[in-house]
């Protein structure tokens, strides 16, 4: 039986990501994101998503990678709650079979828990992102 | 007893590596970034079904590069053959590494590991140097090298 899996693929300084599609709420423009005093810099703002205001950050700044925060957002129900994604651009859905490939030993400190592992699309190496690792 | 080694350039110098496992040596390549990742890994590298970490290896050693990236003179200013990534596979660890170029392959007599002058490098991270030609040949300890993470 096919116990496929399924993942949106998202592009960050032109390098490919991934999410599993079951985090995924809704996929919005970074239009409206308004600062917010709360939250500390991690945070680009808040966002309004069914009548409430849901923190949003910026993967780039998570991932240190450089360039403006993108236009495409991700309304994520991560395991700490609701939260707003922002990334360059969605490319596509990855309905696959593939078993994602643990992340290499040496390549990064043990203790960072960004990935959850590596997959293969078009030819193409995509990081799984970790929810919990992108929350700051 | 005589031992394999795998001879290549990087920054200048001469260092070579004891032939164990399979190694297979492809011209350099762009890897696939990973961000947050330690500084001398310059991605991943999927070839034949294998995702290799890829490590450059000066960056490692703390050499700094001279000269224009990707290649470098040898011994009679010649340029070295180009820039290469070098994939190792032992103790089923697989990974590879960039040097500036592969020289050539000698066999070496097994003895106490003469320290040379190896200078400018993590000694931890030398085992030794063997003599070829009157060349100097640094030998690296790549069990200590990539064993972070």
């Amino acid at each position: 039986m096919d116990e496929g899996a399924r993942f949106l693929i998202l592009s960050l300084e032109g390098e490919l990501y991934a999410i599993p599609i079951t985090l995924l709420l809704e996929i919005k423009t970074a239009g409206e994101i308004r600062k917010d005093p709360n939250l500390t810099e991690l945070f680009e703002g808040t966002f309004e998503f069914r009548g409430k205001g849901i923190p949003v950050v910026s993967a780039k700044k998570i991932l240190k990678l450089p360039g403006k925060p993108g236009t495409a957002l991700l309304v994520l129900k991560s395991r700490r709650g609701t939260l707003g994604l922002l990334v360059d651009a969605v490319m596509d859905i990855l309905d696959t079979s593939q078993k994602p490939i643990t992340l290499p030993p040496g390549v990064m400190s043990a203790g960072l828990r960004y990935y959850d592992g590596i997959l293969r699309h078009k030819e193409k190496l995509v990081l799984l992102l970790n929810d919990d690792g992108l929350l700051p | 007893m005589t031992s394999s080694y795998l001879v290549f350039h990087l920054t200048g110098r001469l260092f070579g590596m004891k032939l164990q496992g399979a190694i297979e040596i492809l011209p350099w390549r762009p890897s696939r970034p990973v961000p947050l990742s330690f500084q001398f890994v310059e991605g991943l590298l999927d070839y034949r079904g294998t995702v290799y970490p890829v490590f450059n290896l000066a960056q490692r050693v703390g050499l700094n590069r001279p000269g224009p990236i990707g290649f470098t003179a040898d011994e009679q200013g010649q340029p070295a053959a180009g820039r290469s990534i070098i994939l190792v596979e032992e103790n089923k660890k697989s990974f590879g590494i960039t040097v500036d170029g592969v020289a050539k392959m000698v066999k070496l007599e097994d003895g106490p590991a003469v320290l040379g002058k190896a200078q400018g490098i993590d000694p931890g991270f030398v085992k030794g140097c063997v003599y070829d030609d009157g060349q100097e040949i640094i030998i690296l300890d790549f069990e200590r090298l990539f064993n972070a993470g």
